[in-house]
């Protein structure tokens, strides 16, 4: 068994590999803490890996760090002391919180799973995301992997030909504090989101903008890519997130952008600084997807190749992937499904795995879409009393449960999901979902605004059969695999019914779902072909600034908190009494 | 009025995060309980910690969203400032680092100890006032939440005296004052130690600018045959 594992300067995870290269078990620290994009040491994960496998530190074999901790603490470092003076209380805090940088991975794993550092070992951030792509691709030598975040331990975007598993080169890369990721962040923080988290909201909040209005146009110039020198190009008398350890933009961006949002205001479409501020987000969405088809142009060619591992805090940026499809050369981008910082568990296990494997492997498996193993039968004893005080059991089996669910959906009830195993996230694909009938505008607002509390310019997802997709949307060969982990948006066809419906955002895409037939979600959808609904709104099961639900308790929670009647579980169909 | 506004939204701010925390610590002790009777107690206790949290956060929000962009920006609530603030230990939750019976007297007596400093947030918001009625319903149910843990130590620990948890109380109480006492010191020695800090980075960066971290760059090179023991 091998295990991956991140942390600190990230959202942290733990994933586990067993001997024939399968990926048995993976926990986000965050679900488990319930602390959004928790960056601690993923205590948790691991003991809960060790726990639900029944294994011990001597059956681990092998155990890797997504990153090269000392290089990770001395690149912004560097860069932050060739900026004195402004950068002194940059340099402080960074030599004051030392130990609470990934330095600490080898002292917090002798701590807490004594044993285990004598197996520890290290891999570049970009490799670690690199190894969590390929596993989804079904061709895996010959293939350009393109890694765009804010930062890893060195770069801040790379370009590697894998040519096989155990040959993957560094052809080019770039270095911080030049970054696409740190830029876009910064304008999230700009329009007054939580940097690592409002990121999505910018992205939803561009479809309103006009990407040539004069502001947009000043967004867009603060980030592009030299021809000549094959660079990213960034002014960063605009930036401070490397000067800073507060502030990510600096005054000079206030002077010709205005005052930054106040992060309490509400925005709203019918207010009248919502198109400024959706302005302000088309430039950015704009600069990061030219600069994305810039890299991956040069990538291929540099590489020769059509095929694209895309990875990354950048790669979530699903809006982008449609126009990146759209590039004459490229035959298909695969992106993983949780291609951010957290994913990288993944990538460091199976590196741990391969590095112990003396180059006999050939291919990895492909991993399944819900590998956080949780088991229900002991948190249903737990919850007996819960459930039986505030909840009123509908059905008590599978099928019973569907039959019900179906008829509640097309009364344009709101379903909530905590089925067995849960997704790689930090999309949810079935297991913990909130669903409802996808072309009800009612439905699909409760979900939104009510449920959710979302902000109503962000759309929600929808999910459906290929049949379905292919009828109304303009699905991209090149993204298929996306299109299964709700990574990827596409367009609705030409006058296509479909623009009309509320899960369809305002540019006219929608990041969809094809479900896999194994799944709830395509039964469920089978049954309600005949009420003449065929697409289902698909959200996360979570409030908004939440973690995604992980247990049944946590699905209780959510229905007790928050206006969601109906819940389906492992044991039954649950209607809140609340 | 700017330093007034701001000391508000910091009291609501730093309340929000304490109920976030309290919150966050009933929740793990439902999950780790061994009765479904005690599940369902801690649930009921987590729920009104996260309508408390709510409750606060709108508070935030109604003024912050009045407030100097530049001060209101400090107020954001991010998660993973519950810990670095403390109010979740890096070691885990209480429930995963006390014995049980410790936890029940942490929880008996923050309780009151928090009711105590709703009453310090009930003076700043008034009390003949929506916000006032909604901060005496939290008083209430922290009362209630005393209760609740009273009830457990006489049910399940029958030989506790009351003087035990008089006991239990001022034990807390001390911790709590000298928590409050050593944060205050901490900010008072970081303002002194601040200038020594900022001096010992300064020969740091002239240290780190001398560090040549190119040859530690990657172009052209096997990712894979970089020695994985390698911290660089």
């Amino acid at each position: 068994m091998f295990l991956g594992i991140t942390g600190y300067n990230h959202e942290s995870s733990a994933a586990l590999v067993n001997d024939n290269g399968n990926l048995v078990n993976y926990y986000r620290e965050e679900v488990l803490s319930r602390i959004k994009g928790d960056k601690s040491f993923p205590k948790r994960s691991i003991n809960e890996i060790l726990k639900f496998n029944n294994l011990s530190i001597d059956d681990i074999k092998g155990v890797a760090f997504y990153e090269r901790p000392l290089s990770a603490f001395l690149n912004p470092l560097k860069i932050a002391a060739l900026n004195l003076p402004k950068s002194l209380s940059l340099i402080s805090h960074q030599c004051r919180n030392f130990d609470k940088s990934s330095i600490s991975c080898f002292l917090d794993i002798s701590k807490n799973f004594s044993g285990l550092e004598k197996k520890l070992i290290y891999l570049d951030h970009h490799l670690s995301h690199t190894l969590t792509a390929l596993p989804y691709s079904s061709i895996q030598n010959d293939i350009c992997s393109i890694v765009i975040d804010g930062f890893g331990d060195r770069s801040t975007s790379s370009i590697s030909k894998v040519n096989n598993l155990f040959n993957i080169q560094e052809i080019w890369s770039c270095e911080y504090p030049v970054s696409l990721g740190l830029f876009y962040s910064a304008i999230t923080d700009y329009l007054g989101f939580q940097v690592n988290e409002g990121e999505y909201k910018v992205m939803g909040l561009a479809a309103f903008g006009d990407s040539n209005s004069e502001i947009a146009k000043k967004v867009y110039q603060l980030v592009s890519w030299d021809n000549s020198s094959k660079r990213i190009v960034m002014d960063m008398s605009y930036f401070s997130y490397h000067v800073s350890p507060k502030e990510s933009f600096s005054e000079k961006l206030i002077n010709i952008l205005g005052e930054p949002r106040n992060p309490f205001a509400q925005l709203l479409p019918e207010e009248s600084d919502f198109e400024y501020y959706a302005n302000i987000a088309a430039g950015a969405q704009k600069a990061i997807t030219d600069n994305l088809c810039h890299i991956f142009t040069f990538a291929n060619s540099i590489t020769g190749s059509k095929r694209f591992l895309f990875s990354g805090g950048v790669a979530s940026n699903s809006a982008a992937l449609d126009t990146l499809s759209r590039l004459e050369f490229v035959d298909e981008i695969i992106v993983p499904p949780s291609p951010g910082d957290a994913g990288c568990s993944i990538g460091a296990a199976y590196y741990a795995y391969l590095k112990s494997h003396n180059k006999s492997i050939k291919k990895l498996p492909k991993p399944n879409l819900f590998p956080s193993k949780f088991n229900s039968s002991r948190q249903k004893l737990l919850a007996k009393k819960i459930i039986k005080e505030k909840f009123k059991i509908l059905a008590n089996n599978y099928e019973d449960s569907i039959t019900k669910a179906v008829a509640l959906l097309k009364k344009g009830e709101v379903i909530g999901t905590i089925l067995n195993d849960s997704e790689t996230g930090p999309r949810a694909l079935g297991n913990r979902s909130l669903i409802c009938d996808g072309k009800s505008q009612d439905a699909v607002k409760t979900l939104n605004s009510f449920i959710k509390n979302r902000s109503p310019f962000r759309p929600t997802a929808p999910c459906m059969k290929m049949s379905t997709a292919k009828k109304y949307y303009d699905l991209r060969p090149e993204l298929m695999g996306c299109y299964r982990y709700m990574n990827a948006t596409c367009k609705c066809k030409d006058e296509n019914i479909a623009i009309n419906f509320p899960t369809t955002h305002i540019d006219g895409t929608v990041r969809l779902q094809i479900v896999d037939e194994s799944h709830l979600l395509h039964k469920l959808l089978t049954s309600l072909e005949n009420e003449n609904i065929d697409i289902l709104a698909n959200s996360s099961l979570n409030v908004s600034g939440d973690p995604t639900c992980f247990d049944l308790i946590d699905g209780l929670m959510m229905c007790s908190l928050r206006p969601l009647k109906y819940i389906f579980t492992d044991f039954g169909l649950l209607e809140s009494l609340t | 009025m700017d330093k007034e506004e701001s000391r508000y939204l910091n009291v609501m701010h730093e309340t929000a995060c304490a109920e976030f925390g309290s919150a966050l610590e009933m929740l793990a002790a439902c999950k780790s309980s061994d009765k479904e009777s005690f599940a369902y107690g801690y649930f009921e206790h987590s729920k009104d910690e996260y309508n408390h949290t709510k409750t606060f956060l709108s508070l935030l929000s109604k003024v912050g969203k009045k407030s100097d962009v530049n001060i209101a920006r400090n107020f954001r609530l991010n998660a993973n400032s519950l810990i670095t603030k403390g109010y979740i230990s890096r070691k885990g939750y209480l429930v995963e680092t006390m014995s049980i019976k410790d936890f029940i007297a942490y929880v008996y007596t923050n309780e009151l100890l928090a009711k105590e400093s709703f009453e310090k947030i009930l003076k700043l918001v008034r009390k003949n006032t929506k916000e006032g009625n909604l901060i005496q319903k939290i008083m209430k149910d922290e009362l209630r939440h005393h209760g609740m843990a009273q009830q457990h130590f006489l049910k399940y620990y029958p030989r506790l005296q009351p003087w035990h948890l008089l006991i239990y109380k001022l034990r807390e109480s001390v911790k709590n004052k000298g928590r409050k006492f050593y944060d205050k010191n901490l900010k008072f020695l970081d303002k002194i130690l601040t200038p020594l800090y900022l001096s010992m980075a300064y020969f740091a960066s002239k240290i780190v600018v001398r560090i040549d971290l190119k040859e530690f760059k990657r172009e052209g090179k096997n990712l894979m045959e970089i020695h994985p023991k390698s911290i660089i």
